[in-house]
């Protein structure tokens, strides 16, 4: 393909818009060819590579909390290498965490079923699976907490003694422990009239009268106070975690899938006391990650084992391991919306229990999350949100395709629908008349730019057969707003190699979302050339310059602007272009006065379906989602991205849920776990709204979190007011109108409810 | 490791003979499953792919399937679909056509998994399996097959040659209710097929094995909406039942009864 042509193909790809039917997969593909995904024609982490490699097996807790006081390893051949928390402490491997540092690399005292306490290294898989299942453990067991109230209440026993605090780590914000509590970080937003308030410092009961802050609703008419469930599901990323690792005089090279190799390398040049320098990170392709390959997760074992044994180490989890690395968090959140007769919101307030399991991880970040996005994008005189990171007994939460917004979109906008029905709102216009416009501030102090939220809306609502004021059995929607990493830096450099042609080096992590195919797209955009002249260099940390970590929807929004200037400077200045954009921002965790997002991730979703009374099975007939993408860089890849985040958010809102029996996952493996099959999404439809000129914005999960409030709300528009993800047949049976009055009074606090 | 792969019966069965602890692979869609989760693990392997008289599939009288069927192949078969919609109708039903390709009839049955599709016909069509061993064949009625979870009459050496469905005289119909993913097992499956004025009625995938009660089938008054309900309800209460990750027992309690009732109504009409 000619230059000229490329850019035709570019031109007519832009003039089209996105759509659904029109494109072929592949047919807009910078890449030419069958995508190399399809043909097993690419080289993951999980596929190994270092001659020579050892195998390494994790020797994992089988108590949700306890003590280690023993290993029998008798039974073990010579040559097994056994690594125990000793290793750890004879290394003097310090505490880490990206957040709070409160891991170590083993540990003695296990707080979930599935911590890492011990592993061995074996020559080959087979004998380190057999050694693995040779050793012999014994415990003390201590009592654990596994629920998110539970381990909030005033005498939970503590999962950690106390509170880790360090300013030294790779995602670090200001944090908000409380002591003497599971609390590892408290979030606050509290507008103008509401600080400075004297509070209680944790609100631990789900009725709380809120008497410090009760005067936000007193112009209110009417109130909803609900509360709502989601359970923790886990990420199924086709390819499992794999790590490679050596050193290398003196340095250490991990090979390994992570959207974080910045981060990974600040994390383990910590952890080994090194220079960042003498980390290197090469991340190769990854079989999906959706949130579960960042921060440390495999790596620094990985590394350990290669340290002492002095040999290159392989480490590749299992699939029930998968499971048990990292999942969504859990979370109870109860929502307060006050509004007058007429409709207008006046006042808003969420407190949201987000369980982040036995480590912090990110959870801090999807606390904060969670909370501002239940505001949602409406406008309030009022809003006050408390969100709880709480530690627990089970395996750690963490980032998760929706990042948080997901648990809050899905309590505050079923919340918006009692609310239309109590004032008789038709439950479009509701929302109409109370959305966040071009100029409006929302509750941080941030003044929206850029915002289409009343589109969206009405695109929704039409996919449906929406009427104002019509019959709607059978149809819900729901908006939202979600943010973007911020504070948050991207660099990338271009360089003119000898065949003329020119390689990319940027940070972002190709996880399937096609970021290679975005850079190359970008970059022949703006060197004016054919896309066979961009070759994209794998991310690796000793070659490509840094950027913040590829997650919250960032890469495509950031790296096109510092794309956009490398190719600017190389184009002024010969054969190497570097560029860099950084947006400034964050909130305080006080007040939540800052800046949440340098740009808003704006989404809307319609359901229309059928539930069977007599057996609670939910058919959809429309799901639809429609989010804002500014400019689209990539037609095709843009529907899959909008479509692979409906799909979650309809295993989500129907299918997803993992179990646990005193603290031991049940159901970690996909027949148990059922996530949403090629059969289950017919009925999906969805579109990519974008505006000529304006600016990228980021499109990887703002389809999740509309979906469930969306599905949840045509549900309810029978009747039957499911308050707990996933809405299984059974809990659609349990929350029929005669099980339950079909509107709650005033102030009424729903308990748990299905079985 | 051992794996043989022979090319008749009689080299199977003698296979079993001289190793009864060798495992029978037939599409390997469930054995692959338990030796991926490390559940199973064994030395010796006999493959039937290579064994032609099990994948012969006859319906000039009664049906006959040979144990390496295909679901995929009952689900589209022109007379299977013809003259045994419930048997097309129940194969169809499982999962999604990538494991409909691999799945075979003789591997169903022989694993016993309570959370099956076909079962719950093949006793409601009074289909019979045939058994053969060194010491000869027998035949048995699916029903007395299955004995509970994951176990069969079957002995350590004994092998499924096929299944035989007599021709049916009436409509037949399989309702499988899914819970959760449209490619997930069934949280109940019930089966109704009618044979010379009197239906037989049974419920699989809600506890050990599949249930059929005769009696409150005599009862049955076609067409009728009460007799229906009556008959749904009695299932409902006999029945043991288990909780899953598909539904707890008293959900499946609750639509067994709804599920029978419109089983019998749409075998009515
Ligand atoms: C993803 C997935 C989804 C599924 N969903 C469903 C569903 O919705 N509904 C449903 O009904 N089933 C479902 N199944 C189960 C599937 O139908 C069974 O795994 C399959 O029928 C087993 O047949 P096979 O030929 O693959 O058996 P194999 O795995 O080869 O063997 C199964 C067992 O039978 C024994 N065996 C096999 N053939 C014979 C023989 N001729 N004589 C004696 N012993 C024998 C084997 O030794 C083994 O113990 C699902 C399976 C998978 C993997």
């Amino acid at each position: 393909m000619n230059t000229s042509t490329a850019r035709a193909r570019r031109d007519q790809d832009n003039n089209e818009g996105t759509g659904n039917a029109r494109l072929r997969p592949g047919e807009t593909s910078a890449v030419q060819g069958v995508n190399p995904r399809i043909t097993a024609g690419i080289r993951y982490a999980t596929d190994g590579g270092i001659p020579g490699e050892w195998h390494l097996r994790i020797i994992r807790s089988s108590v949700p909390a306890g003590r280690v006081t023993g290993f029998q390893t008798a039974l073990l051949d010579d040559e097994i290498i056994f690594l125990t928390p000793d290793d750890v402490d004879a290394a003097g491997l310090p505490a880490f965490g990206c957040q709070i540092a409160d891991q170590t690399v083993l540990t003695r005292e296990p707080k979930f079923v599935g911590d890492a306490i011990a592993a061995v290294l074996a020559p080959t898989l087979a004998a380190a699976r057999i050694a693995a299942s040779l050793v012999e453990v014994s415990y003390e067991r201590a009592p654990a907490v596994f629920d998110e109230m539970a381990a909030i209440a005033p005498d939970a026993l503590l999962v950690h003694r106390s509170h880790a605090t360090s300013e030294s780590d790779s995602a670090y914000f200001d944090m908000r422990p409380q002591d003497g509590t599971n609390v590892c970080h408290r979030f606050r937003i509290r507008t103008a009239a509401l600080q400075g308030r004297q509070e209680p410092n944790v609100i631990t009961e789900l009725d709380d009268s809120d008497t410090a802050l009760a005067d936000a609703f007193a112009q209110a008419d009417v109130i909803i106070d609900e509360v709502f469930h989601t359970p923790a599901a886990a990420h199924v990323p086709m390819e499992p975690h794999a790590t490679n690792a050596q050193w290398v005089e003196g340095r250490l090279e991990v090979v390994t899938g992570t959207q974080t190799p910045f981060n990974m390398r600040q994390d383990l040049a910590h952890i080994f006391g090194l220079a960042a320098d003498d980390v290197r990170i090469v991340v190769p392709p990854m079989g999906g990650a959706f949130g579960a390959k960042t921060f440390i997760r495999t790596e620094a074992i990985t590394a350990l084992a290669a340290r002492v044994s002095g040999r290159p180490v392989r480490c590749v989890l299992d699939r029930d391991e998968v499971f048990n690395e990292v999942t969504r968090h859990p979370s109870t959140v109860r929502i307060r919306l006050g509004a007058k007769a007429d409709g207008t919101f006046v006042a808003k307030r969420i407190w949201a229990y987000v369980n982040t399991g036995a480590y912090a991880d990110c959870g801090p970040g999807v606390a904060q999350k969670m909370g501002y996005a239940g505001v949602g994008p409406y406008r309030f005189e009022h809003v006050a949100v408390d969100s709880y990171c709480i530690y627990t007994n089970l395996p750690p939460g963490g980032a998760f395709r929706g990042y948080g917004a997901m648990q809050s979109v899905w309590a505050s906008e079923r919340a918006v629908d009692l609310l239309a029905d109590r004032l008789g709102i038709d439950a479009v216009e509701l929302r109409r008349q109370n959305l966040l416009r071009e100029g409006d501030t929302f509750c941080t102090g941030e003044v929206m730019h850029d915002s289409h939220f009343e589109e969206l809306l009405d695109d929704a609502a039409s996919a449906v057969g929406w009427e104002k004021d019509g019959d709607r059995a059978g149809k819900g929607v729901a908006i939202m707003l979600k943010g973007m990493q911020t504070p948050s830096k991207a660099e990338a450099r271009i360089q003119l190699l000898p065949d003329g042609r020119y390689e990319v080096q940027a940070g972002t992590a190709d996880m399937g979302q096609g970021a290679s195919e975005m850079l190359t797209r970008l970059a022949a955009e703006y060197l004016k050339c054919d896309v066979d002249q961009i070759v994209v260099c794998t991310p690796d940390t000793d070659r490509v310059p840094y950027d913040t970590r590829t997650t919250s929807s960032r890469s495509t929004h950031m790296m096109s602007r510092a794309l956009a200037d490398a190719a600017q400077d190389l184009l002024q200045h010969g054969t190497v272009g570097h560029g860099y954009v950084s947006n400034d921002g964050g909130l305080d965790p006080d007040t939540g006065q800052g800046v949440a997002s340098s740009h808003w991730h704006q989404g809307s979703a319609a359901a229309s379906l059928d539930v069977d009374e007599e057996t609670g099975v939910i058919t959809l007939r429309t799901l639809y989602a429609s989010s804002y993408a500014g400019k689209v860089v990539n037609p095709h890849g843009a529907d899959l991205q909008n479509e692979g985040s409906m799909i979650l958010g309809l295993g989500s809102a129907l299918f997803e849920e993992l179990q646990f029996s005193d603290g031991q996952m049940t159901n970690p493996n996909l027949s148990d776990y059922n996530i949403a099959s090629a059969l289950d999404v017919v009925s999906i439809s969805h579109k990519v709204m974008q505006i000529p000129g304006a600016e990228v914005h980021g499109l990887g999960e703002t389809a999740v979190p509309p979906v469930p409030p969306a599905i949840g709300n045509a549900v309810a528009s029978f009747g039957y007011h499911v308050t707990r993800l996933p809405m299984t047949p059974e809990r659609v049976l349990a929350a029929a109108p005669s099980h339950e009055q079909a509107s709650p009074p005033v102030g009424h606090i729903q308990g748990e409810e299905g079985a | 490791m051992t794996w043989i792969q022979p090319t008749s019966v009689d080299a199977v069965v003698r296979a079993r003979a001289e190793n009864p602890e060798a495992i029978i692979v037939a599409g390997g869609t469930f054995l692959g499953i338990l030796v991926r989760a490390g559940m199973l693990e064994a030395d010796d392997w006999i493959s039937l792919q290579d064994v032609r008289e099990l994948t012969r599939l006859q319906s000039l009288g009664d049906l006959s399937i040979g144990a390496m069927v295909r679901h995929r192949r009952l689900e589209l078969d022109e007379d299977v679909r013809g003259i045994w919609p419930g048997i097309a109708a129940a194969f169809r039903a499982v999962a999604s056509p990538r494991v409909r390709n691999v799945a075979t009839v003789g591997g169903v049955l022989a694993d016993a998994d309570y959370a099956s599709d076909p079962p719950s016909m093949l006793v409601a069509s009074r289909a019979v399996a045939e058994i053969a061993s060194v010491r000869g064949s027998r035949r048995v009625p699916i029903e007395e097959l299955i004995t509970g979870h994951y176990s069969t009459c079957l002995e350590e050496d004994e092998l499924i040659t096929r299944v035989i469905v007599p021709r049916p005289q009436g409509p037949a119909v399989y309702r499988k209710l899914r819970t959760r993913s449209q490619e997930d097992r069934p949280s109940s499956s019930v089966a109704a097929v009618v044979h010379q004025g009197t239906v037989r009625v049974v419920v699989g995938a809600v506890s050990d094995r599949p249930h059929h009660f005769a009696d409150l089938c005599a009862t049955w008054r076609p067409g009728n909406e009460d007799s229906a309900r009556e008959i749904g309800a009695g299932y409902a209460e006999r029945i043991e039942y288990i909780d899953d990750n598909r539904g707890s027992a008293a959900y499946r309690r609750r639509v067994v009864a709804v599920e029978v009732r419109r089983a019998l109504m749409q075998v009515s009409s």
